[in-house]
């Protein structure tokens, strides 16, 4: 399973639930494969879309927040782990597209496969769920439905597919659309 | 700055809709921290990057918050401030805390201390020094910013010693 295959089988499952997608390949392929209003494309900051997930979860509490993470990302930040653990969202779930690799910069290694996140992160208080195809991916999604958050579901994926567009939306339009859709 | 004054900065910037006080902790606004605490208002993270990450989350959810660190964190959060805040028009107001205004502070904050002024600058981010005299104006021009949904800056100097 490639990044954007396993990006279209969590879409489908999520329904119109917010997307907070990390910046890089993550965010192309979801542009890609289902531009939505409830997804917010963070283009820059690497690192960050756990801890926006967190605020815009913290404050929606009646909506569940869904953040597509990489490997690379979470590394940068795992910090996040321990406020997002301390805060304990019930209505967070933290994908991580583990490829063991920074892909958007040229395949270089993350040490994803020499470490286990999921022991981490489950030191921090999340529900950790780990993946490899895709019928387990779908099984998973339909079964953390009723489970509370935090919850980390970690897809290990493959390198490769073709690379997707860059996303063409002015930031400020990924935003005010955003906004507009957790009103609703 | 007076422990008094630094209480009366957090209820007036609490009374007057910001909702949420996110960061990392700086000696320079300890009462202004301790009084958050009290109306258990404060958010500590690991770094001051992620502080902004939330404070982005939060206000994408129209509930607006304020930032917190000392100049070092500030140093850190540029790119962030940049590729994140600038980039998508986040209010957000930081305070940052600005070790090395004393010539003889610890000497790990000397640099820092004097590129500062010249980072914000840089950053073209607005921003405004708080003092005993000044801080409700200081406050009000934050807040009319935030509605007008632009970031800028409340500085808070670190006039002692220890």
């Amino acid at each position: 399973m490639i990044r954007k295959e396993a990006i279209s089988i969590v879409v489908k499952k999520i329904g119109d639930h917010p997307v907070i997608s990390a910046n890089g390949l993550i965010s192309r392929d979801l542009f890609e494969v289902c531009d939505r209003n409830s997804n917010f494309y963070m283009i820059g900051s690497m690192g960050l879309a756990s801890s926006i997930g967190l605020g815009v979860a913290l404050k929606n509490t009646k909506k569940r927040i869904f953040v597509f993470d990489g490997d690379g990302n979470i590394l940068m930040n795992l910090g996040s782990l321990i406020t997002i653990g301390t805060a304990k969202p019930k209505n967070l779930v933290h994908v991580i597209f583990d490829n063991s690799s920074h892909e958007s910069t040229g395949g270089q290694p993350t040490a994803t496969n020499k470490i286990q996140l999921g022991k981490i992160a489950k030191s921090t208080n999340y529900r950790v769920f780990q993946v490899k195809t895709k019928n387990q991916l779908v099984n998973v999604f339909q079964k953390i439905k009723t489970i509370p958050g935090p919850i980390m579901v970690i897809v290990k994926i493959q390198k490769g597919g073709v690379t997707s567009k860059r996303i063409n939306i002015e930031p400020t339009k990924i935003k005010n659309r955003f906004m507009n859709s957790l009103k609703k | 700055m007076k422990e008094l004054t630094q209480k009366q900065i957090f209820d007036y910037l609490f009374n007057n809709g910001i909702e949420n006080f996110i960061g990392v902790p700086d000696s320079t606004m300890k009462h202004f921290i301790d009084q958050g605490f009290k109306k258990n208002k404060i958010l500590i993270t690991t770094k001051e990057e992620e502080a902004i990450g939330i404070a982005v989350g939060m206000s994408l959810s129209q509930s607006n918050s304020l930032v917190f660190m000392q100049n070092a964190g500030f140093a850190n959060s540029l790119s962030t401030i940049t590729s994140l805040v600038q980039l998508y028009q986040i209010p957000i107001i930081f305070l940052i805390g600005w070790r090395g205004f004393l010539e003889n502070d610890a000497p790990e904050h000397t640099k820092i201390g004097k590129i500062q002024p010249k980072l914000l600058q840089a950053l073209s981010l607005q921003s405004k020094i708080l003092t005993e005299k000044n801080w409700k104006v200081s406050c009000n021009w934050a807040l009319k910013l935030i509605k007008e949904k632009k970031p800028c800056t409340l500085i808070l100097k670190r006039d002692f010693l220890d």
